[in-house]
């Protein structure tokens, strides 16, 4: 017997030594902070979406080359002019709970996400347009009235205003029969459909998911994904060069160390992000920049490849318009150039040869971009004798002054929520967007960020995009500046990870050898 | 003795409540807030703001939302928090409640005995050999600091020679690195104080008398030396401790360890009042603590010292 006992204890000793989970084949990821979300209701924020999107999916997304592909739904169509859509829905789709996707729980879903009382986050937002969405909001209603269940498997929805791009939205649906498992349901399970179910979640150390075997496009040759919490890259690192993690995101304050290591190479995937970063000129802010040939100046008198090149460290592409490559919509626009002598030149025209009369300009932005500001300001001193000075504002008063229109210079991004250019051109430039910072305003642009949004024909609506975008180029309502790239690393015996400019797919195809 | 301890309770109370007001304020003090951090950079739909303003109870004037929140404190709730939605702040800072404290009670036992055993063996070679190389360790122990000392070994132990794992915590053989690299610098500085003490105490009367009785040196130091350098040194110890538990940050951190510091410091970015108020309030609570038992202690170490409510 003591034999026995001790005989075990060496073995619990050996399995705590060793790792329990030697079997298992595992993709190991870092995530740099703990998920704010782990349901598909509250979820709002980047490190809860990479997981979630594992375990919970949409009616469409996109495949490894970044083209929409029907997830969910297998076919839709719009009619009365994209004021409705016709959902046909994918058979045969199991929850994770076992119960099968019906056309009524694409109904239920929205209504969780238009609950207040269920603490909603982003993707609420893309249903505000649904018939019906602003009295559930307002408390008046439980039920959506513009979602229609026609059968099992089909679902009508209807808008108040045309929403040509709705199939695309990212908008989870799920089994709402987990909500009434107790407001915490979320840190016991998943009710998605996705590739991975929730397992557990340590808080500060790690949250795993196990692969489904139910999964409607195949079980995953995986047994578990699990993401490790590890909020210092140079830890992550470590982990990596140990096997401790397969697969590493590489934040830009580490790309160039990691760029540049030999040690890395064949190792790394590389994918511009979804992401324009661009320079705000204000011209409700700043008097001189209401002159088309001061923005005009700005834009030339930046070396957009230098930047690229020396300040981002190798790891990004120039921009020269307002979509970036990768995304529905995207077409390859003239370059800008670096052309010094021309800016001094339109600079002069205005009436500030050599910088002189100029009042004095702030160029505003997060510790973050400290870099980034000393280099523009160096850069529009020596090539325009302009005199800017850097300013460093706290992450969130920085946005709302951006927001509130009270930032005159700054460079700032935006990401795309969705695969079409349509969300950069909608949001940044148009004049009744909040998200419309530099208060660039332009009756015939938004008429046609109006147009395009009723045009549910794709290349119709890209011949749209293309003409809207010619028109802030043509005007610099802003300058264009770089578009980032993602860096991830990964174990050569990890196979099947897709980076795309929205970030890795779900692991549903990955192989460990 | 009994009303000395009920009279430093009664402090440590209105210590706490001070922190309390103190780190409330200090939250709304702080540019930016907890919807702003939610929502990033999205802040600018001013509908979808105002309404989850509304569900957090944050559009209701500060007072009001700081009572409201005294009054949960009062019975033993510190709410939910607003990172994770739903969760509640006990829940939230769970295992690293254990983790902070844990790390920072073993460096100390390392620390002390090994850093009083270096010191005063240092103080008995006075000015030789020995006393010399020791200070010298000490002093360098002192100046690197942690994250230049935690990368070293971390290289060294972990990747070079894969004796012990690189981060993470769980296991015993992850927690090896981060204790001794936490146990460091206490390690030189108390070593350092205890070559002070011992070399004033070996110079007192009574030990000469000691030795003049014809007491065998070790007696001399053992129990004539030793137990009087640890009257200040109890003092510096409980302070060493107090830096411990709330500077285990960087070594959190270099080690991935979900302690408290790294909680704090999550809670802090995203605004996260009731947790940050909680985190607050518990190293407060640890720092107060400490405070009072060393005092206690020192009754116990040195009979002369008698605990008294003063009037």
């Amino acid at each position: 017997m003591g034999q026995l006992s001790a005989k075990l204890v060496v073995a619990a000793l050996a399995l705590m030594w060793t790792g329990a989970s030697a079997e298992a084949k595992s993709l190991r990821l870092n995530i740099t902070a703990d998920p704010s979300q782990m349901d598909p209701i509250t979820e709002s924020e980047l490190i809860a979406g990479d997981i979630i999107r594992n375990m919970y999916e949409d009616l469409a997304g996109i495949d490894k080359d970044g083209k929409v592909i029907p997830v969910l739904a297998t076919e839709w169509q719009a009619s009365d002019g994209g004021k409705t859509w016709r959902f046909k829905l994918r058979r045969g789709v199991k929850f994770h709970t076992g119960r099968e996707l019906k056309a009524a729980d694409v109904k239920r879903s929205f209504e969780a996400l238009l609950t207040p009382a269920l603490k909603p986050g982003a993707s609420q937002v893309y249903l505000k347009d649904v018939v019906g969405a602003k009295e559930m909001l307002d408390g008046k209603a439980t039920e959506l009235a513009g979602v229609t269940v026609v059968d099992d498997a089909t679902v009508d929805i209807t808008f108040t205003k045309p929403d040509v791009l709705f199939p695309i939205y990212p908008v989870r649906i799920f089994d709402t029969d987990v909500l009434t498992h107790g407001a915490d349901w979320f840190l016991k399970e998943s009710g998605g459909t996705g590739p991975f179910q929730f397992v557990g979640w340590k808080r500060g150390s790690e949250v795993r998911l196990k692969s489904f075997p139910g999964y409607w496009d195949g079980a995953p040759k995986i047994d578990e994904v699990v993401f490790v919490v590890v909020p210092n890259i140079e830890t992550s690192l470590s982990l990596y060069e140990t096997k401790e993690l397969d697969l590493v995101e590489v934040p830009p304050s580490a790309t160039r160390a990691v760029l540049h290591d030999t040690r890395y190479d064949g190792q790394m995937l590389q994918v511009p992000a979804a992401q324009i970063n661009y320079l705000g000129m204000n011209q409700t802010k700043y008097e001189p920049f209401k002159d088309k040939r001061v923005r005009e100046a700005i834009s030339l008198a930046i070396d957009r490849e230098g930047y690229v090149k020396g300040l981002k460290g190798g790891a990004g592409l120039p921009l020269y318009g307002s979509i970036t490559p990768g995304i529905a919509g995207y077409a390859p626009v003239p370059k800008i150039p670096y052309d010094p002598e021309r800016a001094r030149q339109l600079l002069a025209e205005a009436g500030y040869p050599g910088g002189k009369g100029l009042p004095p300009i702030d160029i505003q932005a997060t510790p973050v971009e400290k870099d980034d500001l000393a280099y523009f300001a160096d850069q529009f001193k020596k090539v325009l004798g302009i005199d800017v000075s850097v300013k460093v504002v706290e992450r969130a008063t920085h946005i709302k002054q951006m927001n509130a229109g009270e930032v005159a210079f700054f460079p700032w991004g935006w990401t795309a929520d969705y695969p079409d250019a349509l969300y950069f051109l909608s949001q940044l430039w148009d004049s009744r967007s909040p998200y419309n910072r530099v208060r660039w305003k332009n009756v015939d642009y938004d008429k046609l960020i109006d147009r395009a949004q009723g045009e549910p024909n794709a290349e119709a609506r890209y011949k749209i995009y293309a003409e809207a975008e010619k028109i802030i180029l043509d005007d610099f309502g802003m300058a264009p500046l770089y578009v980032r790239m993602q860096l991830w690393l990964k174990r050569p015996n990890v196979k099947n990870v897709y980076l795309t400019p929205f970030r890795n797919l779900p692991f549903a195809k990955v192989e460990v050898e | 003795m009994l009303t000395y301890v009920a009279r430093r309770l009664a402090e440590l109370l209105f210590v706490l409540a001070v922190v309390l007001i103190l780190a409330f304020a200090a939250g709304r003090l702080m540019p930016g807030d907890p919807i702003g951090a939610m929502l990033s950079d999205r802040a600018g739909d001013a509908a979808l703001e105002q309404r989850l303003r509304a569900q957090y109870g944050l559009d209701a004037p500060v007072l009001e939302q700081f009572l409201l929140y005294i009054r949960g404190v009062a019975r033993g709730e510190f709410g939910f928090s607003y990172r994770f939605v739903g969760v509640p702040v006990v829940e939230v800072l769970g295992d690293s409640l254990r983790i902070s404290p844990l790390l920072a009670l073993s460096a100390l036992l390392i620390a002390a005995p090994l850093g009083v055993a270096a010191g005063a063996l240092a103080a008995l070679r006075h000015n030789r050999w020995t006393d010399t190389s020791v200070m010298a360790v000490m002093i360098a122990g002192i100046s690197v600091p942690n994250f230049a000392s935690a990368a070293f070994l971390v290289y060294l132990l972990a990747i070079r020679l894969s004796a012990l794992p690189v981060a993470g915590w769980g296991t015993l053989r992850q927690a090896v690195l981060p204790v001794i690299v936490l146990a460091l610098q206490p390690t030189a500085y108390i070593a350092r104080l205890a070559r002070t003490f011992m070399l004033e105490v070996l110079a007192q009367d009574y030990i000469r008398t000691a030795r003049a009785k014809g007491m065998r040196e070790r007696i001399v130091i053992l129990r004539h030396a030793l137990p009087n350098i640890l009257v200040p040194l109890l003092t510096t110890i409980g302070i060493i401790f107090g830096t411990l538990l709330t500077g285990t940050f960087v070594v959190e951190t270099v080690f991935n360890i979900p302690g408290l510091g790294r909680q704090a410091i999550q809670a802090i970015f995203a605004r996260d009042y009731p947790v940050t108020i909680a985190v607050v309030l518990l190293f407060s609570f640890f720092y107060a603590g400490i405070n009072l038992i060393v005092d206690l202690l020192y009754g116990v170490i040195d009979p002369r010292i008698r605990l008294e409510a003063r009037r």
